[in-house]
């Protein structure tokens, strides 16, 4: 295994669909995430597919934690 | 780069002058071989690869080459009469028209990204150097190819980066493996003046020489070869003595029989459907 981030990956079918996750991936660059994404990935035919690194979501809710009011 | 004529356009060959005619099939038959043992060797290394995204990443990439094949023999098919099969399975080893790199099994993984970013953007460029062709025929397939091609694009040169900035052992190790690929596909594009690809370029079927169609390549990969501080050997100065149009090679050389047994399924040729 080569040192690497984790990227998610987000695709939608159709314009009037919303982007959606699809999964994600390893991968050393932003270049090489992009074929991994679109090689990993190819059971639609999207229109639309991004992928974004990980450490470059912002959490919104604490990660791994339910709110104490609970969803 | 020259601009093609768009008022002159060929539907079929007819038009064509005998050394145009032969430059085009043998333009295609050394893509679609090339296409076919990349095909062969992608789909050899979807085992083995230093991270599971990228054997998913090398069978895909092996559909997609098997693909284009089957575009560029059903062109050849149609256009010279070309029997697919018989160019799969009949054919004498000495007669393949392919990147000699592909001739051995891919040895290690420095071997296989210099495949993926030399030999495979070798085709590509020389599918883009047809784009807007006045041969309407490979019109719609050679934009599908390059769309595909993309992909092949970003994983070698994100592979190359990687290995390039890892360790000095992976640096000289694909610092080598990119040399090697680079002199079998500066054979694979011939010589500078060669008569088909002259009569190409003025029938509007190509828009770049082959010379300008290497710089291309040759360019795509000296500015991150700069950037990673691996040096390129791109020798445009040797001779061509004895260069063939027809297998795009100086010397008789051929894919090795093992490799042709397994692609071409002669171990299973009882089972095929007549």
């Amino acid at each position: 295994m080569t040192e690497g981030r984790i990227y998610e990956v987000f695709a939608r079918k159709s314009h009037q669909e919303e982007l959606r996750h699809v999964g994600s991936l390893n991968a050393t660059d932003d270049e090489l995430a992009k074929a991994y994404a679109w090689t990993m990935y190819d059971e639609e035919n999207w229109i639309e597919m991004c992928t974004v690194p990980r450490t470059a979501i912002i959490p919104v809710t604490d990660h791994g934690t339910l709110p104490l009011w609970g969803n | 780069m020259t601009s093609i004529d768009t008022a002159t356009r060929h539907d079929s060959t007819s038009g064509l002058s005998e050394t145009c005619r032969s430059g085009l099939e043998h333009l295609l038959s050394a893509c679609a071989d090339t296409k076919l043992l990349l095909g062969y060797h992608y789909g050899e290394w979807t085992f083995g690869t230093p991270e599971i995204e990228a054997a998913v990443a090398s069978c895909s990439l092996s559909q997609a080459e098997l693909g284009h094949v089957r575009l560029l023999h059903a062109v050849l098919k149609r256009h010279y009469d070309a029997d697919p099969d018989a160019l799969m399975s009949d054919r004498e080893a000495g007669a393949f028209a392919n990147v000699a790199f592909l001739d051995r099994d891919i040895a290690h993984w420095a071997d296989f990204v210099a495949m993926n970013l030399v030999v495979d953007l070798a085709v590509t460029r020389v599918l883009d150097s047809l784009r807007g062709s006045s041969f309407k025929p490979i019109h719609m397939s050679v934009e599908k190819m390059l769309d595909e091609e993309r992909y092949h694009a970003h994983h070698g040169f994100g592979w190359f980066r990687a290995l390039a900035r890892r360790n000095d052992e992976t640096r000289t190790a694909i610092e080598a493996s990119l040399n090697r690929a680079l002199a079998s596909v500066i054979e694979w594009f011939g010589p500078a003046d060669d008569a088909e690809d002259r009569a190409l370029i003025e029938a509007g079927i190509r828009r770049t020489s082959g010379a300008d169609t290497l710089s291309a390549l040759i360019d795509d990969l000296s500015g991150p070869a700069r950037e990673l501080g691996v040096t390129l050997k791109a020798d445009r100065d040797r001779r061509f003595d004895g260069w063939d149009p027809a297998t795009r090679r100086c010397t008789p050389g051929a894919p090795d029989e093992q490799i042709l047994y397994h692609l071409r399924g002669s171990k299973n040729a009882v089972f095929k459907v007549k």
